[in-house]
């Protein structure tokens, strides 16, 4: 599904509007991870993260890990230089009022599958 | 854990210096320092758990210091609730003799507001030296946490479990940006006391000298030399 579709779907807010490459982006995987370590090691390319850690790792982290968008959850918001890292970095950052459990079990059933699907 | 047992343990354990580092709170230091007398060099601590759940080691100049360092990390904590105490139990304040003088009603073992950056600030803003905790380990360790070491959080050392002996070809690995290490016992119990220390090269156990030693100055140094 694309991933300005999922966005809208899933009523979520976008933080990062000057970031236009992924909108278009089909997106498959999904990831969700509160430990950037972990994120680090298993998240899957071009997928999108869901996590409450809004430290300004979190980007470094899903631009390593070349995902495509990071959905901060329970309505935790990054501060503006991480914003401006993203944007910077071509991440897509978004957020939503659910928290995880419910954010990632919608995105599930939208067709975004983890690594064991 | 009452201050005499720990200055008891600490002695027989060979120990010429020990910091308190309770989580987020200093109010327990000025009392083991007071049970150490000139026995034992007792630095007064504590270990933040910063709003990422990072644990940072602080260790300050004076029990003043820590006790008002510990007052703006209680500023950013939660009161205590029957949940809480069912699971953590009661949280003493000790005197030296290790009777108990007052409850600590601050959820202590809970994440303060304060994120790594913010931490170190505070530590430094108060005197203190910052420490990233037990780096190694997978759990509440800065590089657990946020993945990549945060180089421009401005910490003064890092600091390895027991479980990395120093000198080990393991302790190469958590070579982080030319930081000094530390190896500390992290003890919760008293049996733990002594599983991990660090040889520190100074002149006497004074704060003043351990943070001339981590900063490598003046002929200080901290590790094997």
């Amino acid at each position: 599904m694309k991933l300005e579709d999922i966005a809208r779907e899933l009523g979520l807010t976008e933080l990062t509007p000057k970031v236009t490459g992924n909108s278009e982006a089909d997106i498959e995987r999904g990831y969700a991870s509160d430990l950037l370590s972990d994120v680090l090691a298993h998240a899957p390319a071009g997928g999108v993260l869901v996590t409450l850690q809004v430290h300004l790792n979190v980007i470094a982290v899903a631009s390593h890990a070349e995902l495509a968008a990071v959905i901060f959850a329970g309505d935790r918001r990054p501060d503006d230089e991480v914003c401006g890292k993203a944007n910077a970095e071509g991440v897509s950052l978004f957020v939503s009022p659910a928290d995880t459990f419910d954010v990632v079990g919608r995105l599930y059933a939208l067709g975004v599958k983890g690594n064991h699907a | 854990m009452t201050p005499p047992a720990i200055v008891r343990r600490a002695l027989a354990e060979g120990l010429g210096m020990i910091a308190i580092c309770d989580h987020n709170s200093a109010r327990n230091a000025a009392a083991v320092q007071e049970a150490a007398g000139t026995r034992l060099a007792v630095l007064a601590g504590m270990e933040i758990t910063t709003l990422e759940e990072c644990h940072v080691v602080a260790l300050f100049p004076d029990a003043e210091a820590a006790r008002a360092a510990g007052a703006e990390v209680g500023a950013t904590l939660g009161q205590v609730d029957d949940g809480y105490q069912e699971f953590f139990g009661e949280q003493h304040v000790l005197a030296a003799d290790g009777s108990e003088r007052a409850r600590e009603t601050l959820a202590l073992a809970t994440a303060t507001t304060l994120d790594v950056d913010a931490a170190v600030r505070l530590v430094h803003g108060h005197g203190g030296l910052a420490i990233a905790a037990h780096i190694d380990r997978r759990s509440f360790g800065v590089t657990s946490q946020l993945g990549l070491f945060p180089a421009d959080a401005g910490f003064d050392a890092v600091e390895l479990s027991r479980h990395v002996a120093p000198g080990s070809p393991i302790e190469a690995e958590f070579a982080v940006h030319g930081l000094p290490f530390v190896h500390s016992s992290d003890a919760h119990y008293q049996g733990d006391i002594g599983a991990a220390r660090t040889a520190v090269h100074c002149e006497r156990a004074t704060f003043a000298e351990l943070a001339l030693a981590l900063a490598g100055a003046r002929g200080r140094s901290v590790g094997d030399a």
